[in-house]
């Protein structure tokens, strides 16, 4: 008996030893990094940041953000032109997909009625497009249903997909069209983008490699192959990088994990300039109906305690101080050294303007359920409007629960607290859904605000087809925001992703390389990895 | 028609209406949990009119037995619906998940009757001697965490601090396995591929042992109990007085019989592991149905939820048939009591 043990114990160790050498030997040029949720491929589904990594690599689209600075400059497209209603786009004719068809612009206009016809993922951001036409093959034409001007942004929302190749796949379904492909999108990549799929499991991972015939060329140091795991475990990330076995962890890891990480010599990695951390107040239930109650309550909210709360290192922190309603970087922000502060003298004169007392009303401070750092802001509150003489309550709410009760005025809690990101860059994507009179009611407005002038500079921002009229709008805009307090203006939201020194991604550590797009730091043909 | 068959058949009958009652009752659970799985499944940017579209879709606006109308008639043609966490067929999804997930529960099946059983023997054999003593601690310490806590201490001291053992996954990288049962330590031997099959067990031990773990203390406990009580039995002072050696006494005399109460527990482990694994699997990034179970509960994918819950029950209640053919074969009078009267 213990021959064969022993035996067995040696064929172990000697696999263990010969897999360790394979895996030594491969792993130059192998890029390694994880998400929480899992990946959708499928360009008319996707929608979260493990999603937009996905997109950004395996698609290409019309437009992309300039890196640095405001702006869009041409990608798959060579040039535009537009009137806010009508936009025309020369497009490359040196592009092919990975299966080898040339892009043209009869794929442009069946990757956006695709989408539409989906109806998941980002698609309304098309809602108001009434028609793409192709002119000819490398020339499309976009007609939108009412002056849209950050149309030009919402295309980098638009991945280009292989019109023949999913038409040779539909899947089963009603009509001509049947299901559009998304059975086979699903699980294939029909792009143009600087990677391929290799494999693609949606709880496990995603494997992509290099596709050598991109358009514009991969230099040598981008990762040769890409692996992007899911839903791996804050304690598994964190001994995988210090054991050198991967490379850049989520932005979802807790500050403390973050820490130790660079405590241990890992990089920090920043992502900023997209969204904020919000406290909405429902403006339609007493005490927030009134503005003077919404100013003490955003006054006396302890700015640089949030910031403090979030820091991750003396220098790196999830987030950055608040100038106002828009993030820095935005059309209509103020500058960065204007941050807010607490002023509590303030908030006490405010609160005695107001026409409810606080010894009349109890506050509602809820939480989201799946955002444990939510609970903290809500203690920080809670302290401080007891320095105002305010009782308060503080309540945990799943997020499922939140959205469907945040339909109703009634029914939505006093302060909600939300992060909330521009998913094409621009500030109507922010703003409009949070503050318009016509959006109240969603996740993104449980402040039911309506205000006519709010409303009034909203639209300007989106008709203005200047760069100067729309920071002129959103200035506006800002100050009025400012002025009526709906939110309180927390911070400038900051993504934080610890990673290992293997690789430099400079689109994540240098400001002039940064995207201003949720995900488009990961444009993986951008990064280097070292062998 | 013989015992065992006609045991087999009786317990056939009942776990197929079990699993008719667990899939109306998951059906109205899911559905009655919080939150719109509409809502949940197209994400904050969702406009209400998406909201409506998918909710269409999914008959959820539909009286819930005219849903269960729909749901057995998908069912009954294989189909148990598009997963709204992975958009793809849950069948799919299943059939990709189950098998690594059998594949981690069956290795520590195999650890928690292979070691377990043995340390109970022992135990007993040794009883109040050091041996057994250790034994019974080790039992006890296995039993009384959880097997998540286990994970992560395992993690920390073989793969952190000795990195002796890989910390995430099936199998390394720089292996290719095309499936064919889905069960990698038999796909590796089906393509001939012995270092790859050394690799997936290699990945395999930590996070097995540690779902096995309580088990084990489990097993061991109820062998040595059972074992303790049946060396005071006659026949064993029988077999003691006429000088039978001791291994022998323990190994043929006194183990058989204590086996069966122990085999019923093991049963149950071994069925509640594919539940329990859940933990495990995320904290070894185990790409199992447990974890993909929870993950569907958490954004209320109703078509996963039943198919994935209809799937556990109906290993459970398999294990459950196995587990009593065996016992019936161990003991006759349980097969013989199966005859008509």
């Amino acid at each position: 008996m213990v021959a064969p043990l022993k035996s067995l114990a040696v064929a172990a160790l000697a696999s263990t030893m010969l897999a360790t050498t394979t895996l030594g030997a491969l792993a130059g040029g192998v890029l390694r990094l994880d998400e929480v949720a899992v990946g959708e491929i499928d360009p008319a589904i996707a929608s979260d940041y493990a999603d937009s990594i996905l997109m950004f690599n395996i698609y290409d689209t019309l437009v992309l953000p300039i890196q640095g600075g405001p702006g869009h400059a041409p990608h798959l497209a060579k040039s535009w032109e537009g009137d806010g209603t009508t936009f025309t786009f020369k497009l490359r004719d040196d592009v092919k997909f990975v299966s080898g068809n040339t892009m043209t612009a009869e794929d442009v206009v069946f990757s956006l009625d695709r989408m539409k016809a989906v109806g998941k993922g980002l698609s309304y951001l098309f809602a108001n497009v009434d028609k793409a036409e192709a002119i000819d093959p490398t020339t499309v034409k976009f007609t939108l249903k009412t002056t849209y001007a950050p149309f030009v942004a919402s295309l980098v929302r638009l991945p280009i997909v292989d019109k023949k190749v999913v038409m040779e796949n539909l899947g089963e379904g009603e009509g001509e069209m049947k299901d559009w492909g998304t059975a086979y999108l699903t699980a294939h990549s029909a792009g143009t983008g600087a990677y391929k799929i290799v494999s693609h499991n949606p709880q496990e991972e995603t494997v992509m490699e290099k596709n050598p015939d991109y358009f514009l060329g991969i230099p040598d140091p981008a990762p040769d192959t890409a692996r992007l795991r899911y839903g791996l475990e804050a304690a598994t990330v964190r001994t995988l990088i210090a054991q050198g076995e991967h490379d850049i962890a989520s932005q979802w890891l807790p500050p403390e994990v973050i820490k130790a990480l660079a405590g241990g010599g890992a990089q920090l990695l920043t992502e900023s300039g997209t969204g904020a951390f919000y406290v909405k107040m429902n403006t339609t239930k007493p005490p927030m109906d009134d503005v003077n109650c919404r100013l003490a309550f955003s006054e006396a909210f302890d700015y640089g305690a949030a910031i403090k709360m979030i820091a991750v290192t003396d220098t790196v922190s999830q987030g950055a101080p608040s100038t106002g309603a828009i993030p820095v970087g935005m059309f209509g922000a103020n500058p960065a050294d204007q941050v807010l502060k607490r002023d509590l003298d303030a908030a006490k004169q405010h609160l005695a303007a107001c026409k409810y007392k606080p010894e009349d009303f109890t506050l509602e401070i809820s939480w989201i359920a799946e955002v444990p750092l939510e609970e903290r802001f809500a203690l920080l509150m809670q302290a401080n409007y007891a320095e105002l003489g305010v009782k308060s309550e503080i309540r945990k709410m799943p997020w499922a629960l939140f959205a469907e009760q945040v339909s109703k005025p009634e029914n939505t809690p006093h302060m909600s607290q939300l992060f909330v990101n521009a998913v094409t860059g621009d500030p109507d994507t922010l703003l409009y859904g949070m503050y318009h009179s016509s959006a109240a009611g969603t996740w993104q407005s449980p402040e039911y605000l309506n205000d006519a002038e709010v409303d009034k500079q909203l639209d300007a921002g989106r008709t203005a087809t200047t760069p100067e009229g729309r920071e002129e709008a959103y200035s506006a805009l800002n100050a009025r925001l400012m002025e009526i307090a709906p939110t309180i203006y927390g911070y400038d939201r900051q993504a934080v992703f610890a990673a290992s020194d293997r690789v430099k991604v400079p689109a994540l550590s240098d400001p002039s390389k940064a995207f201003g797009l949720d995900g488009m730091g990961f444009t993986f043909r951008l990064m280097e990895v070292a062998d | 028609m013989k015992p065992l068959a006609r045991l087999l058949a009786k317990r056939l009958v009942t776990s197929l209406i079990v699993l008719i009652g667990v899939s109306m009752l998951i059906f109205a659970i899911a559905r009655i949990i919080p939150g719109d799985p509409a809502r949940i499944a197209l994400g904050p940017n969702a406009t209400q009119e998406q909201i409506a579209n998918l909710r269409a879709e999914l008959h959820l606006d539909d009286n819930i037995v005219v849903q269960y109308g729909y749901f057995i008639a998908d069912v009954a043609r294989g189909d148990l619906g598009i997963s709204l966490y992975t958009n793809r067929p849950v069948t799919a999804d299943i059939a990709q998940y189950l098998p690594a997930t059998l594949e981690l529960v069956l290795v520590a099946g195999i650890m928690m009757v292979g070691i377990g059983l043995p340390l109970g023997i022992w135990s007993a054999r040794w009883r109040g001697r050091a041996a057994d003593n250790l034994i019974r601690l080790v039992s006890l310490l296995g039993v009384s965490a959880p097997s998540f806590v286990w994970a992560v201490i395992l993690m920390l001291l073989f793969a952190f601090y000795l990195p002796l053992f890989p910390i995430a996954g099936r199998i390394s990288d720089s292996y290719a396995i095309a499936p064919v049962s889905g069960f990698l330590l038999v796909d590796t031997l089906i393509h001939g591929d012995v270092r790859a099959f050394g690799n997936a067990a290699w990945h395999v031990v930590l996070p097995a042992f540690a779902l096995a773990l309580s088990g084990i203390g489990q097993a061991a406990r109820l062998t040595r109990a059972n074992m303790v009580e049946t060396y005071d039995k006659p026949y064993i002072e029988m077999a003691q007085s006429y000088g039978f050696p001791a291994r022998r006494i323990a190994n043929h005399y006194a183990f058989r019989p204590s086996l069966i109460p122990s085999l019923t527990i093991i049963g149950l482990d071994f069925a509640a592991m594919l539940g329990n694994a859940f933990l495990v699997e995320a904290i070894f990034a185990w790409p199992g149905l447990s974890r993909y179970g929870v993950a569907v509960i958490l954004r209320k994918d109703l078509n996963a939820i039943v198919g994935t819950v209809l799937i556990i029950s109906a290993t459970f209640l398999l294990v459950n048939i196995i587990v009593d053919l065996l016992i019936a074969l161990l003991n006759p009078r349980i097969r013989y009591s199966q005859r008509p009267a």
